[in-house]
């Protein structure tokens, strides 16, 4: 993979937390390359920095130095309220634990991303309605997340981050807490973003068996990423 | 922008609803404060009303000097001639009031006796609802009830009864935009002066009409001029100023009030902050992931604020809006030396409280609203 067609690329991205006065370092001078249109898995010991590196890349938190970008934009030098309009219709997150809005059926939940955006009512309702469909859950719109399984509920925050119709799509741990049959279910609809919707997808994940459905497996040890040969045969 | 800001009032209509019960709580919480707060603001609006000498008053009253109750100022019913040659005096109306209670009292009884051929020049302003002036005319011991009076006593058109030593027959119940008028009882003078033990001749007060509001000064001190050395000296007032000076008691009270509707504010400030700093803490991740979703700090602070708002505006609409009916409903009326409060909800109070509620919402959210929008992201994903 070169460089110049790398649709994320990191150099020498540092990220350090403060804890009271002693520095917490997850991720130092990290490079990436991750090509257009991939499905990434990364994995890693708990406290690696996955979860870091994935807020880095999908703009919700800015590295300490080095830079980072996205499409062609280098993010680590957007301020906080450029970050959030870039985010709107670049990236949709997808958490381990669906975190979606209780209080909202799935129609609302997926129709979020939107609210803010220039649409009218009509064409917002009808982009909610194919996301929906596109994860198979154009039926439920009207059931709330507690009248729907973990496997559901998180098809339909797959919708949500899809609905925006954004490039990346990043996602940590997403069948961390799903039965073996639904985490299939979700692999499979991601595998699909990718290879039908030309989506580039950077997945954390702690299941060889999630990581063997991406295209390219990484390893984050002690802040440098190692490629898994073993684990990229196994899926090819 | 504006399509941006309808849809997250919209989402937090939503929040609101779909808690019902939290919100309904808090709602009705901040009901209670704001009937409370509205109350209060009518009685102060009321006394106000009744005691700020506006510019087109041009009434005089002219009471014993050195006497604050009904019962003990007597004055010659004779002092009316004099009081009419007096230059810039349109009407002189002698007038006898006969009271069951000196003190500040709820349940105040006033007898008003007047000339009967001058009660239309006295109170033009009246408005007959039942029976006719002209059988008040007639009969010696009839009375014109007020329609708060008879409606508190539960009295109509033909009725008698019987308070503070006088027994009177009902000829007809009234309606005023004076407020003072329709917790009264007409009755005829020379009737009152027999009933009430004062005798003939002798009078309570005398109530002044100048002809334009600069001679009330003038016209006041001319007439307490005249009878400084008579045994029964004047002190004449405008009649606001009158009031405001004979109703001590109930003029210290009502403004003691301030300091309740004073609390009532502070508590649902109180209480719609609460409210809104328990969602926002219990929505860290909530908040969280709707930055994650491309929504800006001010789209968060906005959703929290419309939340208080929100939570106020209905709580100020059922509290005041029911604070409204109750006084109309109860007509409250308050006595003190033989002159009456009516507490008598307005527009403006409905206007102010509505307005209060919406201030003490967004004041309250503020600060929520500002710690939900600051926390940095990544934090409060991680936060259990
Ligand atoms: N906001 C933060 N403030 C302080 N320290 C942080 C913050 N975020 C992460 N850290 C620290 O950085 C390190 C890496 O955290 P991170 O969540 O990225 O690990 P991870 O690889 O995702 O772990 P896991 O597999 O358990 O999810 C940890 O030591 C963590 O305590
Ligand atoms: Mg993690």
């Amino acid at each position: 993979m070169s460089s110049h067609e790398s649709f994320i690329r990191c150099r020498g991205v540092t990220k350090t937390y403060h804890k009271g006065n002693t520095p917490v370092t997850p991720l130092s001078a990290l490079d990436l390359d991750v090509p257009r249109g991939t499905f990434l898995a990364l994995m890693g010991p708990s406290g690696s920095g996955k979860t870091t590196l994935l807020n880095l890349i999908a703009g919700i938190d800015s590295p300490t130095s080095g830079s980072l970008h996205v499409g062609g934009v280098d993010i680590a030098k957007l301020k906080r309220g450029q970050l959030t309009k870039w985010r709107a219709s670049h990236v949709g997150y997808i958490f381990q634990l669906y975190h979606l809005v209780p209080i909202l059926s799935a129609f609302e939940n997926v129709e979020l991303p939107l609210l803010l955006a220039p649409l009218s009512r009509k064409e917002r309702h009808r982009q909610v309605q194919v996301a929906l469909e596109l994860v198979g859950l154009g039926d439920r719109s009207d059931h709330r997340p507690s009248e729907l399984s973990g496997g559901q509920e998180q098809r339909v925050a797959i919708a949500r981050a899809i609905v925006a119709n954004p490039a990346l799509l990043v996602a940590d741990e997403p069948t961390g807490d799903l039965d073996r049959e639904s985490a299939t279910q979700i692999l499979n609809l991601l595998r699909e973003l990718v290879r039908e919707h030309g989506k580039t997808i950077v997945m954390v994940t702690h299941d060889p068996r999630a990581a063997a459905v991406a295209d390219t497996v990484l390893h984050l040890e002690k802040d440098r990423l190692v490629e898994a040969a073993d684990l990229n045969m196994q899926a090819a | 922008m504006i399509a941006k800001s309808f849809n997250i009032v919209l989402l937090a209509v939503k929040q609101l609803t779909r808690h019902r019960i939290r919100s309904l709580l808090t709602i009705l919480g901040v009901a209670a404060g704001m009937f409370l707060f509205a109350t209060v603001e009518t009685m102060q609006g009321s006394l106000r009303r009744a005691t700020q000498t506006t510019a087109d008053d041009t009434t005089l009253v002219v009471y014993r000097d050195n006497r604050f109750c009904p019962a003990t100022s007597r004055l010659p019913e004779h002092y009316e001639s004099t009081i009419r040659k007096i230059e810039g005096v349109r009407e002189v109306i002698p007038i006898q009031i006969v009271v069951n209670n000196c003190g500040a009292s709820l349940d105040i009884i006033a007898f008003r006796g007047v000339p009967p051929d001058s009660l239309t020049k006295y109170a033009p302003q009246i408005q007959v609802l039942d029976g006719t002036v002209e059988s008040w005319k007639q009969r010696s011991d009839a009375a014109l009830l007020g329609r708060h009076f008879a409606a508190r006593r539960g009295l109509k058109v033909g009725d008698r009864f019987d308070a503070a030593g006088v027994v009177v027959h009902v000829a007809g119940i009234i309606d005023s935009p004076e407020p003072q008028d329709n917790n009264v009882a007409y009755v005829h003078l020379p009737f009152l002066q027999q009933a009430s033990r004062a005798g003939l001749g002798v009078v309570t007060q005398f109530n002044v009409r100048v002809t334009s509001a600069e001679r009330l000064d003038p016209v006041a001190k001319e007439i307490d001029e005249y009878f400084r050395s008579e045994q029964a000296p004047t002190r004449t007032r405008p009649e606001k100023a009158f009031f405001a000076d004979t109703a001590q008691e109930l003029v210290e009270l009502v403004g003691f009030t301030r300091w309740l509707g004073l609390g009532a504010v502070a508590a649902v400030l109180g209480l719609v902050a609460n409210a809104v700093l328990l969602v926002v803490r219990a929505r860290v991740k909530e908040n969280a992931v709707l930055q994650t979703l491309g929504f800006g700090q001010r789209a968060i602070a906005l959703l929290v604020a419309v939340e208080g708002v929100l939570l106020g505006l209905a709580g100020g609409v059922l509290g005041v809006l029911s604070a409204l009916a109750f006084l109309r409903w109860q007509s409250i009326t308050i006595g003190n030396e033989g002159v009456t409060l009516a507490i008598m909800p307005d527009l403006d109070v409905v206007l102010r409280g509505l307005l209060t509620a919406f201030a003490l919402g967004l004041l309250a959210s503020l600060y929520p609203a500002w710690q939900a929008a600051r926390r940095p992201i990544v934090s409060s994903l991680r936060a259990v």
